[in-house]
């Protein structure tokens, strides 16, 4: 049942200015399956936003299962909970599901949902296209996860893959096959989940939405989706290689017939470097939304904002090689410089959180209160960053914990915590109830708790020396206290998490009823109703400004924005 | 359109500079193929919507503008959008199992094929049913809509003064 | 925890002293690095709190609309500009030290190659004879006997080549701030100087494969003239074995 969509609003008969004249045609909607026959061949965005935020979620539990086996592994020095392998086979698919199957699907998810909203367009530019991603994704988490299944296991090289780990000697089996195969569908995925985001953001807005009243989270989003676009392909193609020396019987990462195995790690890291900040613009641009509406202000230095977010973008892609400082083989100064650069225009965005804050009236609810998480646990990631990005500390601190503590402040303080912002700020439009407060009040508290204790005596560990990766340690070194200590921390998180499903699932038959605009939302999306209509919109505010909603709302003249 | 293609051309600029100072710094081959890689797929896509600008005479669309009304692009067509379709998810199933031969052996093609080859078949014959689209927009998409840049009237003003 | 506020106390904010000559660029960055990261960390966090305490909503006035403002330019400028100038700063504090602790001498006092493999440690000096010693010498994790040993001069460059037979490795000793990867077709050759004589830990840093945590080794740094002696004591092109008796 094809629909032919046309601009919601008024009758046509505009005097001038129209570039196609068209008739407006009756608004048809056919017969809306339901059930299964939906959820597979659903091309709503909606539909398929929560199909991507759901699986996502799926994926965060199952790699945070991996990771709290890891850490009753490390509970103890010398401790058998797993065998090495298996403890490899975790460390891995914990990794790769997080990067490919939770963070970055789910920012992907939300771009499906809400970007098309708040620029008032009424689907994604391609849906059918929206629905196979959503397939290829789908098909990468469940090969990729599917290693568990083999007789070797899953992959056990990391994350990352290093050559020659990854050849066919010292990873037999196909578990290493799904893994790479698995990441290869969510890069297609991904990819053409960019092409259609750019092309709705480009093609779709609603009439007087130009480029510089977008939300800032479309802005982020757009970014992201341009950093994909140009991340992933490389990405697939050095797996493609990593398939034909394994299949082929070709050398390009093997040193023995003329490859280069750092071959494999400037192409890895060109991908894996924009990669972080494909899982952390998005988020910023929740953060961004969930301030502005708490405070009830406007985006301060809404351009500025802007232009951080495409200086971030384009210095992400010069700075690959900060993951290759103790190779000796890259150029130090380069790297260094541009990955200390990164830290202005986050910088810029720090204080233009804090002046959209400044002087406006806070509602601390879950939303804001995740948000304000974020903040903190990123603020304290990013300084580590600024330690990491210069190479002597890097030669010392390289490979140890205080890395993998520095990047879960990033990505678990950060990302995470705006994961369950989102969340909380935009469940009433997915379902038209509110969250439990409470609850989610409680998640929060157990799981910033959590959170810090088992990431920050991390950096400890690693100023100590202790190594990442490695399946049991001396207990003679001075870890033990603090690995246990790490250990309590991961389950506290892990039962943190429980409070919000539980709020899920209870909000969405018993929640307070939300109504169109429950936190007296700026931007288009609370225009509509909860959960929006087929086609999103009914009609739309007039836009003059980056937020039409509360122009439309508040239109009297004290509540303008005066420079 | 404008804003879009000055952003890509943009990034594409930085990139060309990056690759530049990056090669004659470092003479290293990965890492300048790889920005000169970023560069050249940003010119494509500044460049192509650089030309679509062009082919406008610079006019904005709808979009474009500060001042834009509903009611000057009510009825506009937007496009296809079809309610539900099988085919992405039989095409899906057929990307993964192309996947699935490439792990465990060209067997799994038997598969593949016919599932994508179905699904390319059925999607696009479902996107040109004709007795989807009704009659008034086949008929106004024969119509001559060729545009006179003459009759928009000085539509890069700003909309605030 | 209470060791790290002591060290954080102490002038190296928190890493452990290094016993190499390096040691004093690490240190000078981890102390620039504190000195502009903690004040902005404090400004940061105090005026997000700030906000949050004196900009809560209040019971009653829920629906109060707040003054609706969005740019300052002098100010966005400052907050552009100070941060540049400060990773600025940071950049040229590193700049000098970087090249200092990866700088490669023309006359090392002596040459050693250190070979990584899967899971285990060659070390091979300038008249052939070999220290090695691999994962099934030594299977428990809590004890330290059995592991190769690399011997080194204190107070002298020491150039120790680094190549790997197999997948990557990393040349990681905790105790001198240091570590070198160890990657097939990338050839590695790093200075080291160490100034304090002892025994220090050494391990494999990249994941190598299975019994990576395993893959261990032990420094020997010495007097100059016991090094001396001992290398003399040592038959060319012999091998020694860790963990195996002679």
């Amino acid at each position: 049942m094809t629909i032919i969509q046309d601009r919601p609003g008024p009758q046509p008969g505009a005097p001038h200015g129209t570039l196609v004249e068209e008739p407006l045609t009756e608004f048809v909607p056919g017969p809306r399956p339901r059930g299964w026959v939906k959820f597979i061949t659903s091309t709503d965005h909606k539909q398929i936003g929560l199909n991507y935020m759901v699986t996502a979620f799926i994926g965060f539990l199952t790699a945070g299962l991996m990771a709290e086996g890891m850490r009753t592994q490390l509970i103890a020095p010398n401790n058998h909970f797993v065998t090495p392998d298996i403890y490899d086979q975790l460390l891995t698919m914990h990794g790769t599901i997080m990067l490919f199957v939770f963070l970055g699907p789910f920012a992907f998810g939300l771009a499906n949902y809400i970007v098309p909203l708040q620029i008032g367009a009424p689907d994604m530019a391609f849906p059918r296209f929206n629905n196979l991603s959503y397939w290829l994704y789908l098909g990468g988490f469940i090969v990729m996860t599917g290693g568990f299944l083999t007789n070797n296991g899953a992959a056990n090289f990391g994350w990352f893959g290093y050559a020659p780990l990854t050849n066919a000697i010292h990873a037999p089996g196909p578990g290493a096959d799904m893994w790479l195969i698995g990441i290869a569908l969510t890069g297609f995925s991904g990819i053409f989940t960019a092409v259609n985001t750019i092309t709705t953001v480009f093609c779709l807005r609603a009439p007087g939405m130009v480029m510089f009243r977008m939300p800032i989270f479309v802005w982020n989003q757009l970014v992201t989706m341009f950093l994909v676009l140009l991340a992933f392909p490389v990405l697939t193609s050095a797996l493609g290689l990593l398939w034909a020396d394994r299949h082929l019987n070709t050398h390009f990462y093997e040193p023995g017939g003329g490859g280069q195995p750092i071959l494999w790690q400037h192409l890895f890291w060109f991908f894996g470097h924009p990669e972080v900040y494909i899982l952390a613009l998005p988020y910023f641009g929740v953060v961004t939304e969930v301030i502005a509406t708490m405070s009830k202000k406007p985006v301060f230095g809404y351009k500025g904002m802007i232009g951080a977010t495409l200086s971030i973008g384009g210095l992400s892609m010069g700075v690959w090689a900060h993951h290759m400082y103790t190779t000796g083989a890259v150029l130090l100064p380069f790297f260094a410089a541009l990955s200390l650069l990164i830290a202005v225009p986050t910088g810029i965005k720090f204080f233009n959180w804090i002046g959209t804050m400044w002087r406006g009236t806070i509602t601390l609810n879950t939303a804001m209160l995740f948000t304000v998480g974020f903040l903190a646990m990123f603020l304290f990631g990013g300084i580590t960053g600024v330690v990491l990005a210069q190479p002597p500390l890097d030669f010392q601190l390289h490979n140890t914990y205080f890395v993998v503590a520095h990047f879960h402040y990033v990505m678990f303080g950060g990302s995470v915590f705006a994961v369950f912002a989102s969340i909380y700020y935009w469940f009433p439009k997915y379902t038209g109830r509110m969250l439990d407060e409470r609850l989610g009040k409680l998640s929060f508290a157990l799981l910033f708790i959590g959170f810090n204790l088992t990431f920050f005596p991390q950096h400890d560990l690693g100023l100590r020396g202790m190594s990442r990766r490695i399946a049991v340690y001396d207990s003679n070194l001075g870890y033990n206290f603090l690995n246990a200590l790490s250990t309590t921390g991961a389950y506290i998180t892990g039962i943190g998490v429980i409070p919000t499903l539980i709020n899920i699932f209870k909000s969405m038959r018993t929640g307070a009823i939300a109504g169109d605009n429950p936190w007296d939302g700026q931007t288009l999306e609370w225009a509509t109703s909860s959960p929006p209509p087929d086609h999103n919109f009914e009609s739309l505010p007039p836009i003059r400004s980056e937020r039409p909603l509360w122009d439309a709302n508040h239109p009297d003249e004290l509540t303008r924005v005066g420079h | 359109m404008k804003i879009e293609w000055r952003t890509i051309l943009g990034a594409s600029l930085f990139l060309g500079i990056i690759c530049a100072i990056y090669w004659f710094w470092s003479t290293e081959d990965t890492g300048t193929a790889l920005l000169l890689f970023g560069f050249a797929a940003y010119l494509m896509l500044g460049g192509y919507l650089l030309l679509q600008w062009k082919r406008r005479h610079g006019i904005p669309r709808s979009e474009d503008k500060e001042d834009a009304t509903y009611a000057e692009t009510a009825g506009e067509h937007l496009g296809f959008f079809p309610a539900a379709s099988i085919w992405p998810a039989g095409m899906g199933l057929g990307g993964i199992f192309v996947g699935v031969a490439m792990i465990f052996g060209n067997w799994y093609w038997v598969i593949a094929l016919p599932l994508i080859l179905g699904s390319v078949i059925g999607w696009s014959v479902e996107s040109e049913a004709p007795e989807d689209v009704p009659d008034e927009v086949e008929a106004a998409r024969r119509q001559d809509t060729n545009i006179d840049p003459a009759d928009i009237a000085d539509t890069d003003a700003p909309a605030h003064p | 925890m209470s060791s790290l506020s002591g060290r954080l106390l102490a002038t190296n904010f928190g890493s452990p002293p290094g016993v190499t000559v390096g040691d004093k660029y690490v240190r000078s960055l981890w102390h620039i690095t504190y000195y502009i990261g903690t004040p902005l960390a404090a400004l940061v966090v105090g005026l997000i709190i700030w906000c949050l305490v004196r900009y809560r909503v209040k019971p009653g006035e829920e629906h109060r609309v707040p003054a609706q403002f969005q740019y300052h330019i002098p100010l966005e400028v400052a907050y552009t500009i100070i941060p540049l100038i400060l990773v600025a700063v940071i950049f040229g504090f590193l700049y000098g030290g970087e090249d200092k602790i990866t700088n490669v001498s023309k006359n090392p006092a002596i040459k050693i190659t250190a070979e990584g493999f899967q899971w285990g440690w060659r070390f091979t000096y300038p008249n052939g004879h070999q220290e090695q010693g691999t994962y099934q010498a030594e299977t428990n994790i809590n004890s330290v006997a059995n592991l190769p040993v690399l011997y080194m001069p204190a107070n002298e460059t020491v150039q120790i080549r680094l190549i790997s037979d197999d997948v990557d490795h990393g040349f990681y000793i905790p105790a001198f701030l240091f570590q070198r990867d160890m990657i097939p077709g990338v050839n590695n050759v790093v200075d080291l100087n160490v100034t304090k004589t002892g025994t220090y830990l050494g391990e494999c840093d990249q994941l190598c494969g299975v019994y990576h945590s395993y893959m261990r080794f032990k420094v020997d740094v010495m007097p100059p003239s016991t090094f001396n002696s001992w290398m003399s004591s040592q038959a060319p092109h012999s091998i020694t074995n860790a963990g195996v008796h002679q």
